[in-house]
C-alpha cells in the first residue's frame, strides 16, 4: 500500500471515530417506571409532561417527571429534542409555579440518581444517556440526533 | 401476665394509631415568593419636580397546599410600594386565595378571590420575576393604581372560574369563564353608617362581573380573545348636576374586549395587546370609554440577556368640570420604551429601563397644554 494511500485510510478511520463518538455522546433515551403501561411516547407528549401541560397518564396515574440538574449535553440534546431551550423551559416552570398550576420537575445531580429514582417513582420519567440504563427502567425513546427538533 | 395484657393493648393502640396518622399524612404548605426593588428617576413634569427615588416596588408572598389529589389550596400577599402601615405608605393586599379542582386537563374549577383569566399580561401582570420590565405597560401597573383606574381596565378579581385547554393535532384551544362582584363595591368606610349600608368590599348592588378567554395555541404562537360584561353605578352623582333622571345611570353596562398575541420565533419574540372598554347607552352623556394597546419586541441575545422595545398607548375620553360646566374631552398617553433584564441566577435578575411618556389632550391649552417626561429605572428581581 502507498503511504498516501494508508494516510487516507487512517484520516477516514479516524473522521468515522470521531463521528460515532459524537452519535454515542450524544444518544439520550427517555426512562420511564417499568409499570407505564405506554411502550413509546411522542415528542409532544413529552413536552406536554415536561412543561406541566399534562400530569395523568392515560389510565388516571399521575406523571411524575424528573430533571437533571447540571447542564450537559445529555440535557441539553434532551429539551433540543423538545424544541425548547433550558432557559426557556426554566421560565415556563416559573409561570407555572407562580400561577399555582404546578411546580417544576425535581432536578437530580446525576443521571445514575436519575435511573435510580425512576425505577423507585410509579408513573415516572426521566432522561439518560444510553449507556446508563438498567433493566430497571423502562425505555420509552431513543433520541438519535438526526430526530433532534431545532426550536 | 397484667402487665402482657397491657402491652399487647398498647402495642394494638400504637398499630391502629400509627396507621391513622399515616393516613391522615398531609402534604407539606409551600412557602414561596419574590420581590423587585427600584430606583427610578422621572424628570420634570408640569405636575411635579424632577425626583429620584430608591422603592420596594413590590413584594408577593404565596402559600400552597396540595389539600387532596385533585385539590390545591393557594393564597397571595401582595405589599406595594414601600407598604408601612404606621407610616400610610402603598397597600397590603391578598391579591388571590383559592382552591382548585383539577378534573382533567379540559376542566379546572377555581373557587375563591383570584385573578380572573383576561388577556395575556393580566395572569402574570403582578409575577414581577416573569416579566422584563420595572414599568409595566401603563394599565398593568399596579404600582400606578393610584393614578391610573386599573381596574376600568381590567377584571382585576373573580371568585369562581372554570378553564383549561382542549388538544387538537398541535393546537391547543384554551378556554376561561369566570364571575366576580360587579364594580358597585362599597368603599366608604364611615362609622355613622346606618343599618342598610353594607360593610366595606362588599357589592353593593345584584349585578355580577361575567367574562372569559378563547385563545389557541399553536408551537409558539399563542393568540386569544377576551370579554367582560358588568354593571356599573359610579354617574348615578352626576344625574342632579347633568338634569338626567338618576335611573338613567344607575347599572350601566360596561363591556371590556380584549385581544392578545404572542409569537417567538428562535431568540426573537413579539407580544402585544388590545382593550377596549365601553358603556352602553345611557353614558353618551358623559361618554368616559377608554382604549388601550402595547407592543413588545424582545431579543433573546444570549440565554441570560433580554432585551426589548416597547410602545404603550391610552386613549381615554374624559369630562371636566370647566365654569360650572361639563367639557368632553380625549386624552392621550404614550410611551415609548426598552429596556434590558438579565438573569443573574434562576432567583436574581438585575433590570434597566428607560421610557419617555408623552401626555397630550384636546382640552384648551390654558387649561392644559400636554407634557412630556422621562422615567429611567433600574432594579433587582428577587425570586425565594
Amino acid at each position: 500500500m502507498r503511504p498516501e494511500c494508508s494516510m487516507k485510510l487512517l484520516l477516514f478511520t479516524f473522521l468515522i471515530c470521531l463521528s460515532l463518538g459524537d452519535m454515542a455522546a450524544a444518544q439520550v433515551v427517555v426512562i420511564a417506571h417499568p409499570l407505564v403501561k405506554q411502550e413509546n411516547i411522542s415528542q409532544a407528549e413529552l413536552l406536554d409532561f415536561y412543561s406541566r401541560e399534562i400530569r395523568l397518564w392515560d389510565n388516571g396515574e399521575p406523571v411524575v417527571v424528573f430533571d437533571l440538574k447540571p447542564k450537559s449535553e445529555v440535557k441539553e440534546t434532551f429539551y433540543k429534542y423538545l424544541g425548547k431551550s433550558i432557559s426557556r423551559m426554566k421560565s415556563i416552570w416559573m409561570k407555572k409555579m407562580l400561577s399555582g398550576e404546578g411546580d417544576p420537575p425535581e432536578a437530580l445531580e446525576t443521571e445514575e440518581a436519575v435511573v435510580k429514582k425512576v425505577a423507585a417513582t410509579p408513573g415516572s420519567v426521566g432522561f439518560v444517556s444510553q449507556s446508563k440504563v438498567t433493566e430497571k427502567v423502562k425505555v420509552l425513546i431513543v433520541i438519535e440526533p438526526e430526530t433532534e427538533k431545532d426550536e | 401476665m397484667l402487665r402482657v395484657k397491657m402491652l399487647f393493648w398498647l402495642g394494638v393502640w400504637w398499630g391502629a394509631t400509627a396507621s391513622v396518622f399515616a393516613q391522615l399524612q398531609e402534604a407539606p404548605i409551600k412557602a414561596f415568593g419574590y420581590f423587585q426593588n427600584s430606583f427610578q428617576q422621572w424628570t420634570q413634569s408640569s405636575d411635579q419636580p424632577q425626583f429620584n427615588t430608591f422603592a420596594l416596588q413590590q413584594l408577593n408572598m404565596f402559600l400552597q397546599k396540595d389539600l387532596l389529589k385533585d385539590w390545591t389550596a393557594f393564597v397571595n400577599f401582595e405589599v406595594l410600594n414601600n407598604f408601612s402601615s404606621s407610616k400610610r405608605w402603598g397597600s397590603f393586599n391578598i391579591e388571590e386565595a383559592w382552591v382548585r379542582y383539577r378534573s382533567s386537563r379540559q376542566f379546572n374549577l377555581k373557587v375563591g378571590l383570584q385573578i380572573p383569566i383576561f388577556n395575556h399580561l393580566n395572569e402574570i401582570k403582578n409575577r414581577t420575576p416573569l416579566l422584563p420590565y420595572i414599568v409595566r405597560p401603563l394599565v398593568y401597573e399596579t404600582s400606578f393604581n393610584e393614578f391610573i383606574a386599573i381596574e376600568e381596565y381590567l377584571p382585576t378579581r373573580a371568585f369562581v372560574q372554570a378553564y383549561g385547554f382542549i388538544p387538537s393535532a398541535k393546537a391547543k384551544f384554551d378556554y376561561a369563564v369566570y364571575i366576580g362582584n360587579s364594580p358597585n363595591i362599597n368603599s366608604q368606610f364611615d362609622n355613622q353608617s346606618s343599618s342598610n349600608e353594607r360593610p366595606t368590599g362588599l357589592d353593593t348592588t345584584t349585578a355580577f362581573l361575567f367574562g372569559g378567554r378563547i385563545g389557541v395555541r399553536y408551537g409558539e404562537l399563542k393568540a386569544g380573545i377576551s370579554a367582560t360584561h358588568e354593571k356599573v353605578n359610579y354617574f348615578k352623582g352626576l344625574a342632579e348636576r347633568l338634569n338626567e333622571p338618576p335611573s338613567k345611570f344607575e347599572g350601566l353596562p360596561r363591556i371590556r374586549l380584549g385581544a392578545d398575541l404572542l409569537y417567538r420565533l428562535g431568540d426573537f419574540s413579539f407580544e402585544g395587546e388590545y382593550i377596549s372598554v365601553f358603556y352602553d347607552e345611557g353614558a353618551d352623556v358623559v361618554e368616559v370609554d377608554k382604549r388601550f394597546l402595547y407592543g413588545t419586541l424582545g431579543w433573546n441575545t444570549t440565554e441570560r440577556l433580554y432585551v426589548y422595545a416597547s410602545y404603550w398607548f391610552t386613549r381615554e375620553h374624559q369630562v371636566e368640570i370647566v365654569d360650572e360646566q361639563f367639557v368632553k374631552y380625549v386624552g392621550d398617553a404614550g410611551v415609548v420604551t426598552g429596556g434590558v433584564s438579565y438573569n443573574f441566577s434562576d432567583r436574581i435578575a438585575l433590570k434597566g429601563q428607560v421610557a419617555r411618556v408623552d401626555v397630550d389632550t384636546t382640552l384648551p391649552p390654558e387649561i392644559f397644554s400636554g407634557e412630556a417626561f422621562e422615567v429611567y429605572a433600574l432594579a433587582i428581581s428577587v425570586f425565594f
